[in-house]
């Protein structure tokens, strides 16, 4: 708003004053939409997360090494293990697959000091964010675990089985 | 037998919208008015259907009929009787027959309420209302049934509702968003009456000036209570994730807010006419985009329903809707064009700019990023995604500036404003703003973020108590005592000062959101029975672990602490573990102690697996009961601006009554 004139215009001069007004206008316009756009790239540089599934990961695994990600999967019940290594530390570890008839193709889920989610159990879809090692072991960030909630109600047919399970979240 | 009834009214009252949409149509065209009161009666008649429909569904969850898959998903034999009739909108299919019968309630109501005041409008607001109430009617008769059977054999008891949705916040909730969301379809309605009847003079605006209010109030409600279920039973210590649902219901909740304040300058000053059409248009399209996003899964999301056929519909309906609204748009964007302009960059009809500006970049910025996934996707073949951190630092400056704007756009005058006075206004407020920061620098809250937060937001605080003084004063010299003048000038100016309330629920809130955003700290351990952790002031020592049999089907299990605020016990908590266990579904239930100054919020961080130690978390979340009090004067402050009032209406008709009847113009 510095741009912007602090005089009163007396009336003989408003006819003048509306040109000059839209003039202010586009300026003023242009400037806030520079501004915004600056806001929007600062706050992204660097601080956007690539979003894959299982199988996208194995497949670009390599140039994937220590990049900030997102991964999304369905959690394989047997894999979920907690243990707590000391009076501050824990490990939670739990794998996921794409698709349940594929369980080979699977990503090993590391978080820790992680409390453990009330959603996570065989057939929850687990989002996480984080990163993975060159051992493609996912470390997963403070905060990035997250487990979709009421979707398990609405998927499962009365056989208590998920039916059509999709590949991915999209 | 109720089913099928129940699928049978559905089908009528899809047939009754259909009817009403075409009779109405047809009445205008032929230009004759019975069809179109034969129109009406049938949105009148669509709402017994509907709600007959509503009511048979809550018959079948109360008979625990599982032969109706909905019921099955979403209800159980144990569940209580208050839980069965809430599962109506607790699974998708029930929450599509739920959002028709609110629809229905709000075009019923406002067909009726307006029928004499607004008659050119009357037909084509008709046909749009219709048109949205099949769309949805066709959703739950066609695609997603709630009377759906259950093929094969029937289960003996059902899933239950998901343990998340049976918090009270969690019942109150969704019917919150829902009604704010149907709501915003009535000025919408009458907008696009407006521009196919070519009455475009301010009277939709003022006729569906109170709905939208109502809408804002509920979409506000929603969001709020929203957080506050959240913080209760997510248990990550937080109220607000920038998660994709809850950005889905922020959005237009941004869009209706600009429109409330936009209004306001068509009203007094005839302009920016195209520019509220415009926004009710977008806020329409972004209500019905939500309830898309939430069902359709496009977008990863913490909670979202299960993927299913309704989105590539709702997708459609939403393109069909936007074009012929921005056709009729374009169409009369002549005769929209507003005669006067802006005299002055410091009137109040530029601080409703500002703010507009404002609150279009912070949904722009929230929509980008929300819809970053399939954007980025669509552009570099990646699909990336922003977390939190993103939003945050790229929209607290500008709410720091729409909090800066709150306080000093009151001072401001339609036309123009003396600087001198202005500068004047704000000398106190100033003042004292600085020395606040300058205390508080000295109590150590050195964050320069927190610091120019609470500067602003103790400016505007000023700036508003100094107009609500002001008004007082005023009425003092008629010789009111201070109570009397205090409440009529509520009462006598509720659009304004009910304003001013919301303004200050907002900057309360802002206070809750700077300290839980700058100073949460938390920890979390493994603690034996005896053991003592210590967060800021505070300790807190593990007395014991139980477990024991709760009601439904749930197994709890406790820990018992005593909280020590500098030595003193203050609270002896018992947060705890529910597993319900047909569903094997637990649930993390944090406790707290709660002033005004922080909540000590503490979690059992997992299944404790033996009686003498836990994992417990702790959370110290400075300031955050300000964010709920805010939300409280928030509300009361848009009832103030929303209540009826005898005397504006009485106006309203009047001036309704005076104005020479204009022709339709057909087309």
């Amino acid at each position: 708003m510095a741009d912007v004139s602090w005089t009163n215009e007396t009336d003989s001069g408003l006819t003048e004053s509306r040109g000059n007004n839209r003039l202010k206008f586009i300026a003023g316009g242009v400037v806030m939409i520079a501004a915004i756009a600056f806001l929007v790239f600062n706050a992204m540089s660097g601080n956007t997360q690539l979003y894959k599934t299982v199988e996208e990961f194995h497949n670009e695994q390599a140039s994937l090494v220590g990049r900030d990600l997102r991964v999304a999967g369905w959690v394989l019940g047997d894999s979920i293990q907690f243990e707590q290594i000391d009076a501050m530390t824990s490990r939670l570890e739990f794998d996921i697959v794409d698709d349940y008839e594929n369980p080979d193709l699977r990503l090993h889920i590391v978080a820790m000091n992680e409390p453990m989610p009330d959603l996570l159990q065989d057939k929850a879809q687990a989002l996480v964010e984080g990163s993975a090692g060159a051992d493609g072991v996912f470390m997963a960030n403070s905060g990035g675990l997250m487990l979709k909630c009421p979707t398990r109600y609405e998927e499962m047919d009365p056989s208590g089985h998920p039916d059509g399970v999709p590949v991915d979240g999209s | 037998m109720i089913a099928d009834l129940g699928y049978i009214a559905l089908l009528f009252a899809f047939i009754t919208a259909v009817y009403s949409a075409f009779a109405a149509w047809y009445g205008r065209r032929s230009d004759n008015w019975r069809w179109v009161e034969s129109a009406r009666n049938a949105t009148v008649i669509t709402l017994p259907l509907v709600a007959l429909s509503a009511a048979l569904l809550i018959t079948l969850l109360l008979q625990d009929d599982f032969s109706i898959e909905y019921v099955w998903r979403v209800s159980s034999i144990e569940q209580p009787t208050y839980l069965k009739v809430t599962a109506l909108w607790g699974g998708q299919a029930g929450s599509l027959l739920f959002w028709n019968l609110l629809l229905a309630i709000f075009t019923a109501a406002a067909m009726f309420r307006k029928w004499d005041e607004q008659k050119p409008l009357m037909p084509y607001a008709l046909m749009v209302a219709s048109f949205t109430q099949i769309f949805f009617l066709m959703l739950s008769a066609f695609v997603e049934n709630p009377f759906a059977r259950i093929t094969g054999m029937i289960p003996a008891n059902g899933n239950g509702l998901n343990p998340l949705l049976r918090h009270p916040g969690m019942i109150i909730h969704p019917p919150m968003l829902y009604l704010g969301f149907t709501g915003f379809t009535i000025p919408y309605t009458f907008a696009v009456a407006a521009l196919m009847s070519g009455k475009l003079d301010d009277t939709w605006i003022r006729t569906t000036r109170r709905w939208t209010l109502v809408a804002w109030l509920f979409l506000s409600l929603g969001l709020i209570l929203g957080g506050r279920w959240a913080y209760d039973v997510l248990g990550w210590g937080g109220y607000w994730g920038w998660d994709p649902v809850e950005n889905a219901s922020l959005i237009p909740w941004l869009s209706g807010t600009a429109f409330l304040h936009s209004v306001m300058i068509q009203e007094k000053r005839d302009m920016f006419k195209v520019w509220n059409m415009f926004l009710i248009i977008v806020t329409y399209a972004l209500v019905i985009l939500g309830t898309f996003v939430v069902r359709s899964g496009v977008i990863s999301s913490v909670h979202s329903f299960a993927e299913s056929a309704v989105g590539p519909l709702f997708f459609g309906f939403i393109a069909v809707m936007f074009i012929f609204s921005a056709y009729w748009l374009n169409k009369r964007r002549e005769e929209l064009a507003g005669k006067n302009s802006l005299t002055s960059f410091f009137s109040r009809e530029a601080a409703f700019l500002y703010n507009n500006f404002l609150i279009l970049a912070i949904l722009v910025i929230t929509f980008l990023f929300t819809y970053y996934p399939i954007i980025s996707e669509l552009f570099t073949g990646e699909r990336g995604f922003v977390g939190p951190p993103v939003y945050e630092k790229a929209l607290a400056p500008l709410f720091a500036l729409l909090l800066l704007l709150m306080g000093v756009a009151p001072l401001t005058m339609w036309y123009r404003t003396s600087m001198n006075r202005l500068q004047k206004a704000m000398l106190w407020p100033f003042i004292i703003a600085t020395t606040t920061i300058i205390v508080l620098f000295f109590l150590n809250i050195r964050h320069w973020a927190a610091l120019v937060g609470f500067w602003v937001v103790t400016f505007a605080v000023v700036l508003t108590l100094m107009e609500f003084g002001k008004g007082t004063r005023a009425r003092m010299k008629h010789g009111e005592n201070v109570f009397v003048a205090f409440s009529n000038l509520m009462a006598r100016n509720r659009r304004r000062y009910g304003g001013y309330w919301i303004h200050m629920g907002v900057l309360i809130m802002a206070v809750g959101i700077i300290g839980v955003e700058l100073y949460q700290e938390e920890t979390q351990q493994l603690m034996q029975i005896g053991d003592k952790i210590s967060l800021g002031r505070y300790e807190m020592q593990l007395l014991g672990v139980q477990q024991y049999e709760g009601p439904d089907d749930l197994i709890i299990t406790e820990a018992t602490v005593d909280v020590y605020d500098n030595g003193d016990l203050v609270a002896t908590l018992t947060p705890r573990r529910e597993i319900y266990t047909r569903t094997g579904q637990p649930m993390t239930i944090p406790k707290a102690r709660s002033t005004i100054a922080e909540d000590f919020y503490v979690l059992l961080a997992e299944q404790p697996t033996s009686p003498n130690a836990a994992i417990m978390r702790v959370f110290l979340n400075p300031m955050i009961n300000w964010v709920w009090a805010g939300g409280f004067v928030f509300v009361l402050g848009t009832l103030i601006a929303a209540w009826p009032d005898a005397v504006e209406d009485r106006i309203t008709a009047v001036r309704a009554r005076r104005r020479p009847a204009i022709a339709v113009a057909g087309d």
